[in-house]
């Protein structure tokens, strides 16, 4: 099938074959395990066990609360040795809970147990799904049962499986869409099970051949699911651009998907619904990639959720001999959050860990100059916004301009303007804080 | 490890490479074919022009910088391409202190007074240059290489001599340093090769030109002729050099077409419509001065917006836009021209039939001799006569009294010599040699100097005196019949005039004696 793809966007240098050659292994945490109870978009998840609880593993230690909210399981057998408030990735405090993990990762009854086809219901799906407390494993994490429990199924056309992991570094998805494309095929047909008009559509970039060509082995024999790639440019994978470049229908601001039709989950999300639907397994396991020039051996490894930081980097060969570390990320370098410490545990959406040698963003600010108004900014925006005049107006605070004159509201923060601005000036970060203002003042 | 200090900031993590320096020493790179093309054909002191002018740039930046107590800004490398451009703008033959004080002028004034890099409003190499033009306008507009002073190839078009395209395309001609169209094509392309630039305001900018060029330029579609007109007098270099200045240019796409379009039609009507070679200079600075009136238009729709529909780049779609508002421009412009035409050469004629009773007072009646048609029609549109320069014989008419008797001549002559352009004059000698007077039907010297050649007081010098010729005295307070005083201040208007009245009168002692 032809490439597709969108106007603007940049080519930042890939790097993905740091981690892509090294074959993707299990690692089993010796140390304690932490869970936040708010990875998830929505109410943090109720606390269900007291310090000093036996746990197992694929229990589940705290409750949705509410309907957009997901639980939240133990990857590990043990004692739980806490229940505190502690510093999460995001900078903040969330209640997290602590299990001292006893090597064991003795599962919890009724665990890996596998369900037989045909006699599953839409109920079936949706409960399963909730109970393994899934969330969007792309990033976002929003709770994958409240986005599968559309109030009109008839009307999604499209379920589009994101598996073009465009950032820089990461390669989980490709090795997981490499090594698991029948499971993931399997997750779509699922999803494609609650939305009956809809077709589904997998779509990579062109970069990935293994898992195109992997994917489409998998997908010849299906009537409703097919591989469509995608040109390898950095934000292919943001959702309004993917959306756009599949199925040709775009969406504004304060739009989301089902509004044009669109469900859209990552290939991760997809192969997470299998696992608990036909082998009831929460989620408790991830594919996750140590990378980054700091990195001895960068992998993509199979982890447990709540792995120590540090000891997935141990595990990836540790830091490279003469290396200063500068930078931690979670993510990759565009829209990756830097880490304040290495003592944190890996959540259901991160899917990468980066660790960088050097800090451009350092360098950038001893070299920033005046903005010289070369529009190359306008260029790579995804969304074709003018990001000069935005930032214009950002700096004279004419929100009134901003939002309507210049749609500034639309601004996805990818930073591919960022990334291109040979003045080295910081517009994602004005973006940012303008958007904050703006919808802070709507709220009033 | 863990007590290590890592670095926290908000992503975008990583960031290209480029620097503002790396996009200005691009430029300056593309420039570098123009510039080794000039000192290759006006020779070592070209390179010495481009010397002090980009030191004279950087010195200024420099100084200034030092005496605010800002950073120093000389990274940036914009000071050098203001000073290169500036220095390939201008005639390979000005004096040295010529391309200093513009630079000085360039950054000192343009850019760093209102707030440096970034911040200025029009192009501080064009601004520097049009400082130049407005103060040392002799100096800036001779071109002289080997110690020779020729015309340029629109100058001589003008006067209907074709330059040989060819040679002026490669850029063997008199023009600036960086003249050569070739050199700034390689280097345009380059820029766009390497996105230093995008295509719109080139290509607008010189589509718009041609095309007003080719209605209202005078030679309609002659190839020669338009060709000319590209490659010489700068277009090309202030499309891809001086209009794309990103500093002084729209931001959108459909900003900078139009942007492009209105520099296009701008430097055409200056150079058709204005005296002055330097319509490519004039049309870019005013045109970065609607730069913050074009950015405020309406930016195009982003994502989300078009309807639900995906739609392909739209850059073609712009493209027939604009190709149709020029077309339309250009139909109701030449309908204009076309509905006035006759009314134009109506008052043509009766200017001229004015002027012919003002030098031939006693005629009634103005008649053409075809003896004499014949010996101007012989002329073949030459030069009369050597020892007057560049000037022509018109028209020779016979003004005849009322009882039909022969009043005298009125000779119609034109010098392409005056100082902005041509002067044509009619000059009356009645039948015993005496030059009745002069009277101007095309005068479009300097107001204030040149333009004092039409006023009484210069004119009347001439009148009633039998000489074989004139001279010009250019210090004033002459005494003799045949000496001319100069207009003050406007030696080379004044010599114009006198080298035509004494081509008349060559022409008389010629022919009609």
């Amino acid at each position: 099938m032809q490439t597709k793809t969108f106007k603007g966007g940049i080519h930042p240098a890939g790097h993905k074959e740091l981690s892509k050659g090294h074959p993707v292994e299990r690692y089993l945490p010796k140390g304690d395990l932490v869970f936040p109870t708010n990875q998830h978009i929505g109410k943090p998840a109720r606390p269900i066990v007291q310090k000093g609880d036996k746990v197992l593993a694929g229990q589940i230690i705290a409750e949705a609360d509410g309907f957009v909210s997901a639980n939240v399981i133990s990857s590990c057998s043990g004692t739980v040795k806490a229940v505190e408030e502690r510093v999460t990735s995001a900078g903040t405090r969330a209640l997290c809970i602590v299990v001292e993990n006893d090597g064991q990762f003795t599962l919890a009854p009724g665990v890996g147990k596998t369900r037989h086809e045909g006699t599953l219901s839409n109920k079936d799906i949706l409960d399963a799904v909730q109970a393994a407390g899934i969330i969007g494993l792309g990033g976002a994490g929003f709770p994958t049962h409240v986005k599968l429990s559309s109030k009109n199924p008839e009307g999604i056309d499209y379920i589009i499986a994101n598996g073009s992991e465009c950032e820089p570094y990461i390669t989980c998805d490709d090795l997981l869409m490499q090594k698991e494309n029948r499971e993931i095929v399997e997750g779509i047909k699922l999803v494609l099970q609650l939305f009956p008009n809809a077709q589904g559509i997998i779509a990579i970039e062109d970069n990935k051949p293994e898992a195109i060509k992997a994917m489409e082995a998998v997908c010849a024999g299906e009537k409703q699911v097919s591989v469509q790639p995608v040109m390898a440019k950095y934000p292919e994978g943001g959702e309004r651009n993917l959306i756009s470049v599949v199925t040709g229908r775009d969406l504004r601001f304060g739009q989301l998907p089902a509004d044009v039709g669109c469900i859209v989950c990552n290939v991760a999300t997809l192969h997470a619904i299998y696992r608990a639907v036909f082998h009831s397994e929460p989620l408790m396991e991830r594919y996750f990639t140590v990378s980054g020039n700091a990195i001895a051996s960068p992998r993509t490894l199979c982890v447990r959720l709540g792995t120590n930081c540090s000891e997935l980097i141990q595990a990836a060969g540790g830091i490279r001999e003469g290396c200063t570390v500068k930078k931690v990320l979670f993510g990759g370098p565009m829209m990756g959050v830097a880490l304040t410490t290495l003592d944190l545990p890996v959540n259901k959406n991160n899917n990468a860990l980066t660790v960088l040698a050097e800090d451009d963003v350092e360098l950038a600010q001893s070299q920033m100059t005046a903005c010289i108004r070369c529009g190359r900014c306008a260029h790579a925006c995804p969304i074709h916004l003018v990001p000069q005049l935005m930032a214009e107006a950002a700096q004279r605070k004419d929100y009134e301009r901003y939002e309507k004159k210049l749609y500034g509201l639309d601004c996805i923060a990818c930073g591919s303007c960022t990334y291109v601005c040979p003045a080295k000036r910081p517009l994602m970060q004005l973006f940012k804080q303008t958007k904050a203002a703006i919808l802070a003042a709507k709220r009033k | 490890m863990n007590e290590q200090l890592l670095n926290v900031s908000s992503g975008p993590h990583i960031r290209q490479k480029l620097t503002t320096g790396n996009v200005m020493l691009n430029v300056a790179l593309a420039l570098m074919p123009a510039a080794l093309f000039g000192v290759y054909h006006f020779g070592l002191h070209a390179l010495l022009i481009i010397a002090v002018s980009v030191i004279s740039a950087e010195a200024t930046e420099f100084i200034f910088d030092y005496i605010t107590k800002k950073p120093n800004t000389l990274k940036d490398a914009s000071a050098l391409v203001t000073g290169l451009l500036l220095a390939l703008s201008l005639s390979p033959s000005v004096p040295l202190y010529i391309p200093a004080l513009g630079s000085f002028f360039a950054i000192l004034f343009v850019k760093c007074l209102f707030g440096g890099l970034g911040k200025n409003f029009m192009n501080p190499a064009l601004a520097g240059r049009c400082f130049l033009l407005l103060s040392f306008g002799t100096t800036m507009t001779t071109f002289q290489v080997d110690s020779v002073s020729s015309a340029t190839p629109l100058a001589a078009m003008r006067d209907g001599v074709m330059a040989n395209a060819g040679q002026v395309f490669l850029g063997y001609s008199n023009s600036v340093i960086g003249g050569s169209a070739l050199a700034l094509l390689i280097g345009g392309v380059y820029l766009l090769a390497t996105k230093g630039i995008t295509i719109e305001i080139p290509a607008s900018c010189i589509l718009a030109f041609t095309a007003f060029m080719a209605i209202f330029g005078g030679q309609g579609l002659d190839f020669t002729a338009l060709a000319l007109h590209i490659c010489a007098g700068g277009i090309l270099m202030g499309a891809f050099f001086m209009a794309t200045d990103p500093v002084t240019s729209p931001m959108t796409s459909r900003g900078q077409i139009l942007f492009g379009a209105i520099v296009g039609i701008l430097a055409g009507l200056f150079r058709v419509k204005g005296s002055s070679a330097d319509s490519v200079s004039y049309a870019i600075i005013i045109t970065n001065m609607l730069v913050p009136f074009i950015d405020k238009l309406p930016i195009p729709k982003p994502l989300g917006y078009k309807g639900g529909e995906y739609k392909k780049p739209e850059f073609p779609r712009a493209a027939i836009n604009l190709t149709a508002i020029t077309l339309v421009a250009g139909l109701a412009l030449s309908s204009v021209y076309l509905l006035t035409r006759d009314a134009i050469e109506e008052q043509k004629l009766a200017a001229s039939a004015a002027s012919y009773r003002e030098v031939c007072p006693e005629a009634e009646d103005f008649i053409h001799d075809e003896a004499l048609d014949a010996a101007v029609e012989a002329l073949a549109g030459a030069p009369y006569s050597d020892a007057y320069g560049r000037t022509y014989i018109n028209d020779v008419i016979v003004g005849v009294t009322a009882d039909s008797t022969q009043a005298g001549y009125v000779i119609s002559v034109t010098s392409a010599d005056g100082f902005d352009g041509a002067i044509t004059l009619s000059v009356g000698i009645s039948s015993d040699g005496t030059v009745n007077g002069i009277s101007f039907t095309e005068l479009n010297e300097t107001a204030g100097m040149g333009m004092k050649c039409g006023e009484d007081d210069f004119k009347n010098q001439f009148a009633g005196v039998s000489v074989d010729s004139f001279t010009l005295n250019k210090a004033g307070g002459s005494t003799a019949d045949n000496e001319i005083d100069s207009v003050s201040g406007a030696s080379i208007s004044s010599g114009a005039v006198v080298n035509a009245v004494n081509t008349a009168l060559a022409f008389y002692a010629d022919l009609l004696k």
